[in-house]
């Protein structure tokens, strides 16, 4: 009877000595998780701060290069100016941006704007004047006004004058077909 | 008649495998041609820039009318071809656009030239 309340008292001991146990053996180990993190953390922002120091004093020109790329890219992409020089050999589209007007078909017509120039509305052939004579008119109208404002003599290049005849000899020949 | 089909379908694939490959070809020799003609005598770096910005030294020099590389004449002669190509006054955006190209080519080649002097007399001093 003494024995059994013994042991019956000493399991209950033994109980309420465990969960305290339990709990703090827990608590230990998250105890020691939460530090383990915490160190590894730590160290991973030091070897982070390190590196970076180290690459920026290393990587300082290649720095420049890249920023300097980036700026060249961004303003050329925001620009809307054609790219690159002029073709090899002047083609009929270069021919009518040069001078700024599409021909085709007896039917000119002055370009308004590079970017919408497609959804310009679609001309159509004066009365008076039909067929290829129309679109000499026109081009030669073009070709003047454009060589007045480009002339050599007034400060011009004379490379863009050259462009520039060779555009309207190039539309007037195809013109003429 | 599966068999034929699978045949014709063999057939137009062909074609076009054919066409694209010529078109491709094509392509390649026709920019290396304007590679070639646009950097023949200029060095390494030049030729970079050329490549990048799409027009040769001496193109940018012709466009704006300059023959020796004096910064003041490019800006006066590149504000006065800006100015007069405007699309206000009915001029033509396109040569705007030559115009601007070749002045980003000319900075940039008057760039190159400054690293290079500096890049000389930092050797001559060591």
């Amino acid at each position: 009877m003494e024995g059994a309340a013994a042991s019956s008292e000493g399991l209950r001991y033994a109980e309420y000595a465990r969960v305290p146990t339990g709990a703090g053996k827990g608590q230990a180990e998250l105890d020691r998780g939460l530090a383990r993190t915490m160190i590894a953390v730590g160290l991973g922002v030091a070897t982070v701060a390190f590196a970076g120091r180290y690459a920026f004093h290393l990587w300082k020109p290649l720095e420049q290069a890249i920023t300097e790329t980036a700026k060249r890219i961004s303003t050329s992409s925001l620009s809307s100016y054609y790219k690159g020089g002029f073709e090899q050999k002047m083609s009929r589209r270069e021919a009518s941006l040069i001078l700024g007007v599409r021909c085709s078909g007896g039917c000119c017509e002055v370009t308004r704007s590079p970017l919408f120039s497609r959804l310009n509305k679609p001309c159509f052939p004066q009365p008076l004047l039909k067929g290829p004579s129309a679109d000499k008119a026109k081009i030669r109208t073009a070709h003047r006004r454009i060589m007045i404002l480009n002339h050599p003599d007034k400060g011009g290049s004379p490379y863009l004058a050259t462009k520039i005849n060779e555009a309207k000899d190039l539309l007037e020949s195809s013109a003429k077909n | 008649m599966a068999k034929y089909l699978a045949q014709i379908i063999l057939v137009g694939a062909q074609v076009v495998g054919r066409a694209f490959m010529r078109a491709l070809r094509q392509e390649f020799a026709a920019s290396r041609a304007a590679a070639d003609a646009r950097g023949r005598s200029e060095r390494p770096q030049s030729a970079a820039a050329s490549r990048i910005i799409g027009i040769s030294l001496q193109e940018a020099q012709q466009i704006l009318n300059v023959s020796n590389l004096n910064p003041e004449e490019i800006q006066k002669n590149y504000d006065h071809l800006f100015k007069v190509n405007d699309k206000s006054v009915g001029g033509s955006f396109y040569l705007q656009s030559k115009v601007v190209r070749a002045k980003e080519r000319l900075d940039e080649e008057l760039r190159i030239q400054a690293k290079d002097e500096k890049e000389k007399s930092q050797k001559a001093e060591t």
